[in-house]
Order: C-alpha cells, then sequence, then structure tokens
C-alpha cells in the first residue's frame, strides 16, 4: 500500500529536487531517483499478489476538480490564444460537459484506487523503461543548448510524467481517470512544444486538439454511465453491463484509439517527433500510448462479441495500414513511430480477443514492445547526436562506425520479429489466438488476414531499414569508430539486457517448449560471440565483385508508396469500423 | 532414434534430391544431364578451394543461414509447431538476407532487397496455411497433423495457393528473380566463394526438403498419398521451370498476393463455414 503511494507521490518529490539541482548533482540525483522507482516497482511486482484497494479522502476529490477544472480552461486558453479553433472547440464541449457532471450524483460506488495484476507490470514498464529513458535524456539534453532552467524542467517533466501514468494505472474511478487522460494530453503538448519553434508549436497543437477527442469521448462515456448504470467507477460498470447499453465502452474504446494513435489520430503521434528524441522514446515506449492497450485489457471483460469484433478488426486493420504507410517513409523517428502505431493496434486486437492466452499475450507485447522501441529511440538519438543522421538513407555503413548502435538497432528490431523474443510471443500467441476464434466466428478471417500481411510488412520494413545501415566495408580501413557518450550507452544496454529477461520471463508462460526457445537463443548468442571473436584469421580478404565496372554502384534502400486516393480509401474505411462501432452499440 | 538418424543425413536426402533433379530437368530438355551424385561432387571441388571472404560478418550470416535451416528441418521431422516452425524458417531467410546486405555490391544488395520481396509474397501463405491445418485438425502441431487422415480435399484451394509459393521458395521460373543468374549474378550468393559457398548451396538442398516436408502435410497419414503427391509436384514444378520464362519481382507479388491470397481466404471460409 505505502510502496504504491510512493510510487504516485516520490516522482513530483524527485521533479521538484531535480528542478533545483545542476550539473553532476543533477545526473547522480537523477541515476539513483530511477533506481529507487524501479526497484519500488519491482518490489511491488514480485512481493503483491493481491489486488490493493483504496479510497481517497474528500479533500483529493475536491483537489482533483480544482486541477481538473483548471486544465480544461488551460486548454481553452491555449485554444483562444493561438486561434486554433479545434483546440477551442474540443476544450469547451469538455467544460461543458464537465459542468453537467455536477448535476448528477451517481449512487454506486467503489474503491478510488485499484491495483491488479496488470497495473503491476505496468508500473514495472513506467519506471524501470521510462527511468531509463530519463537518465538517457540526461546526456541528450545537455546537447541541445538551452538553458539550465529549461534543462531541468525538461527532466522534472518527465519524473511528473511518471507520476501521472502510475497513477492512471491504478485509478478505478473514471472521473479520476479523466484527470490523468487530460494530464498526459497536458504533458504531451508541453514535452512536443519544448523546442518552441513554429513546427514545434503546430505539432503540439494538433496533439492537443485530437487527444482532447479522447476526453470528450471520455466524458460521454462518464455520463451515459452515471444516467444508465448509476456509478463512475470501472469495476461496478464493467461487472453490471448491460448487452443493450454498451454506448459508454464503446465511447471508451474510441479514447483509446486516440491515445494509441490509431489511425485516423495517428498525425499527433508523429508530429511529435520534432521533439528532443526522449520525448518520442517516452511517448512510444513506456508512457502515453500505452494507455490504449491497458484501457481495452481494462475493459476487455465487458465486451460482447460486437464490440470484441468491431475493436479486433479495426486494430488489425491499423496494424496493416500503419506497417504499408511506413513502407514508403526515409525518417527514421516517423518509421519507428508508424512501427508503434501498428503494434499497438496489434495489441488492442488482442485485448479485445477476451482469451486469458490472447490477455497474456497483449501484456507481453506491451512490456517488450516497450523495451525494444525504447531502445530503438534511443539509437535515433545517439544517430542524431553522435553521427547527425536522421534519414535512413544517410545512414550508409553505420556499422563501420559503431558496431555497437548497429546492434542495439538490429537487436531492437530482431526482438519485434523473430523468436525467442517477448514480441515474437505475443505476435504467435496472437496468430493461434485468432484462429482459434475464427471457428465460432467467420469475419476473424478478416482480422487474420490484416495481422498476417501486417507482420510481414513489418519485417520487410525492419530488414529494409537494415540494409543500409549493415553494408560493411571488407577491406578495414583505418578505424573511424565514433566515441559515444557513456549515459547513451549504459542506459541502452541495460535495455538489451532486459530483452534477454524476456526469454526467461517466455520460459515461465510454458507457451514454448525449452527447446524452442532455447535454440534461437543459442544461435542468436553465437552470431554475437561469432562476431566478436572475428574468426577465419588464415581466410584472404577480396573485394567485392562489381562486374569489371570501374563506377561502383550503390544500392539504396527500397521505397513502397501507395497513391493519395488509395491512402484516402484506406483512411476511410477505418473511420467507417469506428463508426459501425458506435452506431452498432447504439 | 529413426528421427535422430533422420535429422542428421537430411543434408544429404536434400543433395540427392537436386541431383535427381537435375537429371530430370535435363531429360525435358533432350540432355542426358550431369550424374546422380554431381552436387555432391561439386561439394568436394569446393572443399578444395582456397578460402576467400569479404569479411568474417558475411561468412558467419550465410553459415548461420544453414544451420538454421538444419534446426528448422529438425523441428519438422520431430512434430512441433508448425506456426513456430514457419517463424523460425522466417529467421534463417533473414540471415541470409543480412548476409547479403553485410557486403558493399550492388548485387549482393538487389538480391537480397528481392529476397525480403519475394518473403513478403510466400510467408502470408505459409500462415494462413498453418491456420488451415489448424481448422481441419484442431492443432497446430506437425506430429497431429502427420497422424490425422489426409485434408486434402478440405485444404484443396489451400495446396493450390501452397503450390503457386513453391516455385519462390526453390528458386525456380517464373518465380526466380531472386537469383536470377542473368541480371544479378546470383544476388545474395555473388560473394559466397568455397567452402562458405558450400554452405549456401547446402541451404538450397535444404529448402528442397522443407518445401517437400511441407507439401505431405497435406497427404496426412496416407503415405502412398504422400509420394503421389510429391512426385506429382516435382514434375509439375520442373515441367514449368523449363517451360516458363521469368516474371518481373513486381508480377510475382501482385500474383501471389491476389491468386494465393484469395484462395487462401476462401479455403478458409470453407473450413469455417
Amino acid at each position: 500500500m505505502q510502496s504504491i503511494i510512493a510510487l504516485m507521490s516520490l516522482p513530483l518529490f524527485f521533479a521538484l529536487l531535480v528542478f533545483f539541482s545542476s550539473g553532476r548533482v543533477r545526473t547522480v540525483l537523477t541515476i539513483a531517483f530511477v533506481s529507487i522507482l524501479s526497484l519500488v516497482s519491482l518490489n511491488i511486482f514480485i512481493s503483491e499478489t493481491q489486488n490493493i484497494e483504496m479510497n481517497l479522502t474528500h479533500l483529493w476529490h475536491i483537489l482533483f476538480i480544482a486541477l481538473d477544472s483548471a486544465l480544461l480552461l488551460y486548454f481553452l486558453y491555449q485554444g483562444l490564444k493561438n486561434s486554433h479553433k479545434w483546440v477551442t472547440l474540443f476544450a469547451a464541449i469538455q467544460i461543458v460537459l464537465y459542468g453537467l457532471l455536477f448535476t448528477l450524483s451517481p449512487q454506486l460506488k467503489s474503491s478510488d484506487i485499484l491495483v491488479d495484476d496488470l497495473s503491476m507490470v505496468m508500473y514495472m514498464i513506467i519506471n524501470v523503461v521510462g527511468g531509463s529513458i530519463i537518465i538517457y535524456s540526461l546526456e541528450y539534453i545537455k546537447s541541445e543548448g538551452f538553458s539550465r532552467l529549461k534543462e531541468n524542467s525538461f527532466i522534472a517533466l518527465l519524473f511528473l510524467f511518471l507520476a501521472v501514468m502510475n497513477f492512471i494505472v491504478s485509478t478505478n474511478n473514471i472521473e479520476i481517470f479523466f484527470m490523468l487522460f487530460e494530464m498526459t494530453t497536458l504533458f504531451s503538448f508541453l514535452l512536443i512544444r519544448y523546442r518552441g519553434d513554429e513546427v514545434a508549436q503546430t505539432n503540439a497543437l494538433r496533439a492537443l486538439w485530437m487527444n482532447q477527442i479522447g476526453g470528450v469521448a471520455i466524458l460521454g462515456a462518464l455520463l451515459f454511465s452515471i444516467l444508465h448504470y448509476n456509478t463512475l467507477y470501472f469495476d461496478v460498470l464493467i461487472a453490471n453491463m448491460d448487452e443493450n447499453y454498451l454506448l459508454p465502452l464503446a465511447l471508451l474504446a474510441l479514447a483509446a484509439f486516440v491515445k494509441g494513435a490509431s489511425i485516423p489520430f495517428e498525425t499527433w503521434l508523429l508530429g511529435a517527433m520534432v521533439a528532443p528524441t526522449p520525448v518520442s522514446a517516452i511517448l512510444h515506449s513506456a508512457t502515453m500510448v500505452k494507455i490504449a492497450p491497458f484501457l481495452i485489457l481494462k475493459l476487455s471483460a465487458a465486451m460482447n462479441d460486437f464490440v470484441a469484433l468491431s475493436v479486433a478488426i479495426f486494430g488489425s486493420f491499423v496494424f496493416f495500414t500503419a506497417s504499408l504507410l511506413a513502407l514508403s517513409k526515409d525518417y527514421f523517428k516517423e518509421i519507428l513511430g508508424l512501427s508503434t502505431i501498428a503494434l499497438l493496434a496489434l495489441m488492442m486486437t488482442l485485448a479485445s480477443l477476451g482469451s486469458e492466452e490472447a490477455r497474456t499475450a497483449a501484456i507481453i507485447l506491451i512490456v517488450f514492445h516497450a523495451i525494444s522501441k525504447a531502445l530503438l529511440f534511443m539509437s535515433a538519438g545517439i544517430l542524431e547526436k553522435s553521427f547527425h543522421l536522421k534519414y535512413v538513407n544517410d545512414i550508409d555503413g553505420l556499422i563501420n562506425h559503431s558496431p555497437l548502435v548497429t546492434f542495439y538497432i538490429l537487436i531492437g528490431f530482431a526482438s519485434l520479429t523473430l523468436p525467442p523474443f517477448g514480441a515474437f510471443l505475443g505476435k504467435f500467441i496472437a496468430f493461434m489466438e485468432v484462429a482459434r476464434k475464427i471457428e465460432h466466428e467467420p469475419l476473424y478471417i478478416l482480422v487474420l488476414l490484416f495481422m498476417t500481411l501486417g507482420s510481414v510488412l513489418l519485417t520487410l520494413l525492419y530488414f529494409k531499414v537494415l540494409s543500409r545501415l549493415f553494408a560493411k566495408e571488407g577491406l578495414a580501413k583505418s578505424s573511424r569508430k565514433k566515441e559515444i557518450p557513456k549515459l547513451f550507452t549504459w542506459s541502452a544496454s541495460s535495455l538489451v539486457v532486459l530483452l534477454g529477461l524476456s526469454i526467461v520471463v517466455a520460459y515461465q508462460l510454458n507457451l514454448l517448449s525449452l527447446l524452442e526457445l532455447l535454440i534461437p537463443t543459442l544461435l542468436l548468442f553465437s552470431l554475437v560471440l561469432l562476431f566478436s571473436t572475428v574468426p577465419f584469421k588464415n581466410a584472404q580478404r577480396v573485394k567485392e565483385y562489381h562486374c569489371g565496372e570501374r563506377d561502383i554502384l550503390k544500392a539504396s534502400m527500397f521505397y513502397f508508396d501507395i497513391s493519395k486516393r488509395y491512402k484516402n480509401v484506406l483512411l476511410y474505411i477505418s473511420i467507417s469500423i469506428i463508426i459501425v462501432l458506435i452506431v452498432g452499440v447504439l | 532414434m529413426l528421427e535422430i538418424v533422420l535429422i542428421l543425413i537430411v543434408p544429404l536426402l536434400g543433395g540427392l534430391i537436386y541431383g535427381f533433379e537435375r537429371i530430370v530437368r535435363a531429360r525435358m530438355q533432350g540432355r542426358v544431364g550431369p550424374p546422380l551424385l554431381q552436387p555432391f561432387y561439386d561439394t568436394l571441388k569446393l572443399m578444395d578451394k582456397a578460402l576467400f571472404i569479404v569479411h568474417p560478418y558475411h561468412v558467419i550470416l550465410g553459415f548461420l543461414h544453414f544451420l538454421t535451416l538444419w534446426i528448422v528441418l529438425a523441428f519438422i521431422i520431430l512434430g512441433e509447431n508448425l506456426l513456430y516452425i514457419i517463424f523460425l524458417h522466417l529467421f534463417s531467410s533473414l540471415l541470409l538476407v543480412l548476409a547479403g546486405f553485410s557486403v558493399r555490391s550492388i548485387f549482393s544488395h538487389l538480391g537480397a532487397n528481392r529476397e525480403l520481396l519475394a518473403m513478403v509474397a510466400y510467408e502470408p501463405i505459409l500462415i494462413l496455411m498453418a491456420v488451415g491445418f489448424y481448422l481441419s485438425t484442431g492443432s497446430f502441431d506437425i506430429s497431429v497433423i502427420r497422424e490425422n487422415p489426409s485434408a486434402l480435399a478440405s485444404l484443396f484451394p489451400l495446396f493450390l495457393a501452397f503450390v503457386l509459393i513453391i516455385p519462390i521458395k526453390l528458386k525456380k521460373s517464373p518465380f526466380d528473380a531472386t537469383e536470377a543468374h542473368q541480371e544479378i549474378v546470383g544476388g545474395v550468393e555473388i560473394e559466397f566463394s568455397g567452402i562458405f559457398f558450400e554452405f549456401l548451396y547446402m541451404a538450397k538442398w535444404l529448402e528442397y526438403i522443407f518445401v517437400y516436408a511441407l507439401l505431405i502435410l497435406f497427404a496426412g497419414d496416407n503415405l502412398y498419398l504422400a509420394s503421389a503427391l510429391s512426385l506429382v509436384i516435382f514434375i509439375l514444378i520442373n515441367a514449368i521451370d523449363n517451360a516458363t520464362a521469368r516474371v518481373k519481382m513486381r508480377h510475382l507479388l501482385i500474383i501471389t498476393l491476389t491468386v494465393g491470397l484469395s484462395l487462401c481466404v476462401l479455403n478458409l471460409l470453407l473450413l469455417a463455414y
């Protein structure tokens, strides 16, 4: 109990301390704070076996209402100040709906805080992965050339973000959930805007108005829930779910789609790339977008066949579409971003399937996607800072300059596609579970088809990117190795270790046999071992064969793009699935 | 015991099929063709060559491609999960792709790119095929599929889709653009030589076994049907190889993803209703 309160309150305190520190003290403090948070979350995960319930006093509720009102007014102010009609509109709608909330008084009460096994897993992701990103950003932010105050506020904001995330995965009260949802919107707005230029401003406002759609959806869900179910608590709502009145469920699912940046809402997350890379890293892996599969997982128990099928089709369709769209991109962070959108959609599909295995698979995917994506975004940041590279096609032969960073990217991609890693396991179970579903409901063939195509396209995407990094020069020239700052490599390497742990976790789940896990592990291990020992000393080195051409041709990465018209078709399809979902439950 | 022996000799078996195929193809063209053991003579010759490498990473990846493929076959013989085997096979193909990307040769890169695109063509069909087997036999395990009666009748469209992608895996016309000797000088293979090429060569034999091992799953526990299927498809694939011209990568993708996937979806629909 105390440790859960600590997870929610300590980051606030840490943020304050970091804000007023500087130089080496700041580094030491941050590392210490991250270690504390990681240990606390680890301890909760290991020692707590039962759900923890807790109520907040009336004073807290009043404080939250005040905070929430201030937030909504701030959004309205931002909308008016920047004369942005969508921000203003959605802020105004939210203020009206939020006001309506106080005219109603639901009777069925439950506890405000409810920590279950899912929350405990989320604590681990948020604090361990998010924490390593904060350590990473210490180094990153130094090279941005901002004032000390601005640097400190960046680190402090990241800590605050962790606090909000720890809170949002513990709450059972939809009203508090709404407040925290809006907080994450605020933080993403502030972080995206951080660099302060015009693009940053535009993209931050876009993130603001799009995420407010989610806010409106939650408020709608809250109002209908109170009107029909007489409650504002998740557990009561889920336990009493009435087959004929699923509107609150559909609206909450819509909020999840917005947070998960599913197509058609993908632009806010892609626009977040203008922020410093740690922001992308933390948004994509440990925080913000993970609310989407978390929420669907929470709701899956209450879904009827229609809602579950709609969410599954929507998720698999977005999985396919985002993977397809990523094939035409050249900006490394954009490629990673679209792959996040795709995999989040896959998690939502898995979460909607409802069986115990599918739930486990969704959680595994959430965890290991977080680690892999954090690692990949860290690599993207290192590429920017140490090599001044942003576009994949420019990353020619990275392996000659930094085998380590190439290794990070290779492991990051491989862990999302191949056995024995956790993300693979999630995908593997997804196929089996959908196959099981087809037996009862043939429409799941559609889900299977999109999932199959999406996963193949993602593999294609990852490995075509590697084509640029991996081109090693045969005859070694003088060493041109780059020195990479220690904090970068430490934080990235710790994530690689965590990925290694995934194999142990995978074994404990008993989903694959020991042999099936051990073989790919040994293969990977021997690959790394052979690479680092450099055998074949007695073999003669030769140059590549160029068919006698004097000018050496270079192959560049290939791209695949579809015309604007087809992109619109894809967009309309996903919008219509959402509309079908909402109309279908009415 | 039988399984272990089979696992150990599986590359030799592949070599024999490869040698036999060269004879069949030659006879179709009115030639005599090489002796049956020619692939093994080639092996002996390759082992005798001096060691030339571009860099160690390249040859290590090539060797691991062969090793992984061998393990894939071992898993098939042991009757493991079909879906898992398909993904492990993907792993082995990706090692080859990485080997292709690891040298700064345009032909090798083009070959590896085409290898990736070919994967987009055949991988979905393999996955849907596994689901088809699950729906008809109730299990993903190859051991169970092999004990059940033949599912060929209920999986016929999937069977056709699988036959459609065999030429891609075996690098046969019309779908052999991945290594197209005349335009990209063998693609991924170009920078391998001597003993290191030998592993790639043997990996090719293993692909034969992989394809035919999956093919006979359609025969279930019926051994006669299994032999008949293998023989008919073997002759059919070689006849098509001799009779058709190579199509471009683009057309390969369009054909497999439209015709192949439609067949798969049709089959799954039939199974589900």
